[in-house]
């Protein structure tokens, strides 16, 4: 299992929503956090999962 | 729809997978007006509503439906013998059947979508056969279809027995021999009006049953033969109307063949052996001869063919198909010998995919119905109310005999036609998805032909559709051997170019895709990363040199390529016709190279580039009316997102593409605009057509050119034309 940057749920790694950044493969619950990831990943990166978006 | 106050509702929802699903979904459903509570239960996917006064669950099934999760529904099609102007009744008493989400009515055929947790297609079979109409499932066979040998039956005995009612003098043989024609003759007009007015509603059955039964009845009491003789011809010429119709609309839905009636050349122990096309399984071998038509869908497994594709993709020159190549059962062998390994036969045919998207394609509900329905409503009532005022006014106030004010009030009856209103939709709509069929193109919601008529922007994919999707690598430089590797494992248009460029072997672990974006790998045990600049760069270090590609290995880039993926002719003359007509059009495309900038400029149209699948059904969903032209798969988001989805697709398995229309390319794109606008023009010109012919021939049948008048037969004759000229003019161009 993997935690969704973004919401900080338990994601499996078969989900269709990943990216890659810096190197490393994030995976999410949804399309959603996906989006919200790829707009800052920095501030989730530095500061850690903040739930949904809205 | 019947609303009811108070009710649970259990809906099984697909595709939430954590807690983000569960607000999405229960914001969606709580949006809708009267829903008063949402109770989502992750786990067994199932969402508990409560709904208040006029809420509707088609609606919540809409809103969940929009927030991108599917909703688990059934559609049922059932052959329904009724006539078109009781559907609008039909579709409001199933609309009030527990778990019946929404109903679309065609030419005898009621689709039903209905929610499989509350009920099922027996239950609402049951609800039908109770109410007095028969009913099958449409697969079980069409009940229409025995529509023109019924009506031809009853016209030939009606035939033979008119004249003889004619010619006979002696009142007591005319009597019985009108009422035999009565009986025989007219007893579908009978149990249809009995049908109609069980179930609060009126049809055109109920207005020939009335007068000629009115005619009968009066002969009997008057002992004049004229009014038997009225009666007789009345159901005579109404039936000689009815069967022109039958046979028409049997012709145009002959037009697809519902399963392949063929017989096929098997070969069993090296042997041919004759059988029934339904009775081939996939794994049979059959040969082919010229003359034949493909028994099957399938491959040929050796010879050389000659086929003619025209009346499944549209293709009006012979193709030669040799060993390897699929061919689509249907199709007409021209010359040449094959042996052909059937690979999908009987109900997994194209064709029979094919007869069962037309088939639900036109059961519709267009806005002009809303109009139809109020008419069909309204019409028997007044008709009859104007029959009784005709004859009060003829009698009383002008002071005629009681004979000629009921012959006109009878005339009346008998001129009023309410099928028009009823056939002027399906008929068009038939007419038109079959007409685009012959193209090539296969219509899946009848109702996307109307949206499409309102649309003004069009998106359109790029890569595949726009282009060959056959992309090239132009250049490239460093190293592209493990790329090459990786790109083995993806099946995107792109990889398939990269994985081109070398033949070695490696070992791939950890594959990974990111759609829209690249892929990841360790090649030889090296970390390869493979994508597009912007991608490629926010991972690892390097320069981009201007490619379209970068290749990154252990986080550094090291190979540049260059890719082309030059327009289709046929893309640039339909882009071209879309703007003459005024149409917005942007491409929505994966690709963020400088491909996708040179292939804008070069049809002069807006560009959004580097979008993955969900950007593209958001660009479309904030767009509102627009149509996505796409690839059925890839794009499958964007076509179910969009106002209308045409999907651009050659492939052989419907159930795999997603759309409201199917194109075999881009460049039939201007024939399925020119249809659907032809048919929604049709639609109205038919409508208006019966309401004209009714209000001018019913005050012809009330005498209002006295001395001249209509006789009930002859205004009989008159009403039945009006249904045969709207079938007829649905089908001239």
């Amino acid at each position: 299992m993997q935690v969704d940057p973004v919401c900080g749920m338990e994601v499996k790694e078969t989900t269709p929503y990943k990216t890659m950044y810096k190197g490393k493969i994030y995976y999410f619950c949804g399309p959603a956090c996906k989006r919200e990831f790829e707009r800052d990943p920095e501030t989730y990166l530095r500061e850690g999962p903040k739930g949904m978006p809205e | 729809m019947r609303l009811r106050a108070d009710r649970d509702e259990v809906l099984k929802v697909v595709g939430m997978h954590c807690s983000t699903c569960v607000a999405t979904v229960s914001r969606a459903a709580s949006s809708i007006k009267g829903v008063m509570d949402v109770r989502v239960n992750l786990a067994t996917g199932e969402v508990r509503l409560s709904l208040g006064e006029g809420a509707r669950l088609s609606e919540v099934v809409k809103s969940i439906r929009r927030a991108g999760y599917d909703v688990v529904t059934q559609r049922v099609d059932i052959a329904v013998e009724a006539r078109e102007e009781e559907m609008p009744k039909l579709r409001e008493l199933l609309e009030s059947v527990e778990g019946v989400l929404e109903v679309r009515t065609g030419s005898g055929l009621v689709s039903v979508e209905l929610n499989p947790l509350r009920t099922s297609a027996e239950t609402i079979l049951e609800e039908l056969r109770k109410r007095g109409y028969r009913v099958s499932l449409a697969k079980e066979g069409i009940v229409a279809r025995s529509d023109f040998r019924d009506s031809s039956l009853r016209l030939i005995s009606a035939s033979v027995l008119s004249p003889l009612v004619l010619l006979v003098n002696y009142f007591p043989v005319a009597l019985a021999l009108s009422a035999v024609i009565l009986l025989l003759s007219g007893t579908k007009f009978l149990r249809g009006a009995y049908r109609a007015l069980r179930n609060g509603t009126a049809n055109m059955d109920v207005l020939v049953s009335l007068s000629s039964v009115t005619a009968w009845a009066y002969g009997l009491v008057s002992k004049d033969l004229g009014f038997l003789q009225a009666s007789s011809l009345l159901i005579t010429f109404v039936l000689a109307g009815k069967t022109l119709e039958a046979w028409l609309k049997e012709r145009i839905s002959k037009e697809v063949p519902e399963v392949l009636r063929v017989k096929a050349r098997r070969i069993v122990d090296g042997e041919e052996r004759e059988v029934d096309a339904r009775e081939l399984r996939p794994g049979d071998v059959v040969v082919l001869r010229s003359g034949d038509t493909v028994p099957a869908d399938g491959v040929i497994d050796e010879g050389e063919v000659y086929v003619d594709e025209s009346p499944l993709t549209g293709e009006p020159n012979p193709v030669l198909k040799g060993k390897g190549d699929p061919l689509i059962g249907g199709s007409a062998v021209l010359s040449g010998f094959a042996k052909l390994y059937v690979t999908r036969s009987g109900e997994r045919t194209y064709l029979a995919q094919v007869a069962e998207a037309v088939r639900r394609a036109e059961a519709v509900r267009l806005p002009i119905q809303d109009f139809v329905d109020e008419v069909s409503a309204y019409f028997v009532p007044t008709v009859v109310v104007i029959s009784a005022i005709v004859f009060l006014i003829w009698r009383f106030a002008l002071g005629y005999p009681l004979s000629f004010a009921l012959t006109l009030s009878i005339a009346v009856l008998a001129s009023a036609c309410p099928c028009g209103f009823g056939l002027a939709t399906p008929t068009a709509i038939a007419v038109g998805i079959r007409r685009l069929l012959k193209r090539g193109v296969i219509v899946r919601d009848g109702e996307a032909l109307q949206r499409l008529t309102e649309v003004r922007t069009f998106v359109i994919d790029k890569t595949g559709t726009l282009t060959e999707g056959k992309i090239r690598v132009v250049k490239s430089e460093g190293e592209v051997r493990l790329a090459s590797c990786l790109e083995r494992l993806s099946s995107h248009p792109i990889a398939k170019a990269i994985s081109k460029l070398s033949e070695g072997q490696c070992e791939v672990r950890d594959f990974t895709e990111f759609p829209g974006k690249g892929v990841h790998g360790v090649v030889d045990g090296r970390t390869v990363l493979v994508g597009s600049k912007d991608f490629v760069l926010a991972n690892c270090t390097g320069e981009d040199r201007g490619a379209d590609l970068l290749v990154c290995v252990d986080g550094r880039v090291e190979g540049w390529v260059w890719l082309d993926d030059p327009l289709r002719p046929e893309a640039i003359e339909a882009v071209r016709r879309l703007k003459a007509m005024g149409y917005r059009v942007i491409i929505a495309t994966g690709d963020s190279s400088s491909r996708a900038e040179s292939a804008a400029r070069a049809l002069g149209v807006e560009l959004r580039k580097g979008l993955s699948p969900e950007d593209k059904a958001e660009l479309v969903r904030g767009l509102g009316k627009v149509a996505f032209v796409g690839d059925g798969i890839n794009d499958a988001l964007a076509l179910k997102e969009a106002f209308v989805g045409v999907a651009v697709s050659s492939g052989t398995d419907l159930a795999k593409v997603a759309g409201d229309a199917i194109i075999p390319s881009i460049g039939a794109l201007p024939s399925l605009l020119e249809g659907s606008r032809r048919t929604v023009r049709k639609v109205r010109e038919n409508v208006a057509w019966a309401l004209a012919y009714n209000s001018i021939l019913i005050p012809i049948a009330s005498g209002v050119l006295y001395p001249f008048y209509l006789p009930p037969e002859w205004a009989a004759l008159a009403m039945s034309m009006n249904s045969v000229s709207v079938v007829l003019w649905s089908l001239v161009q």
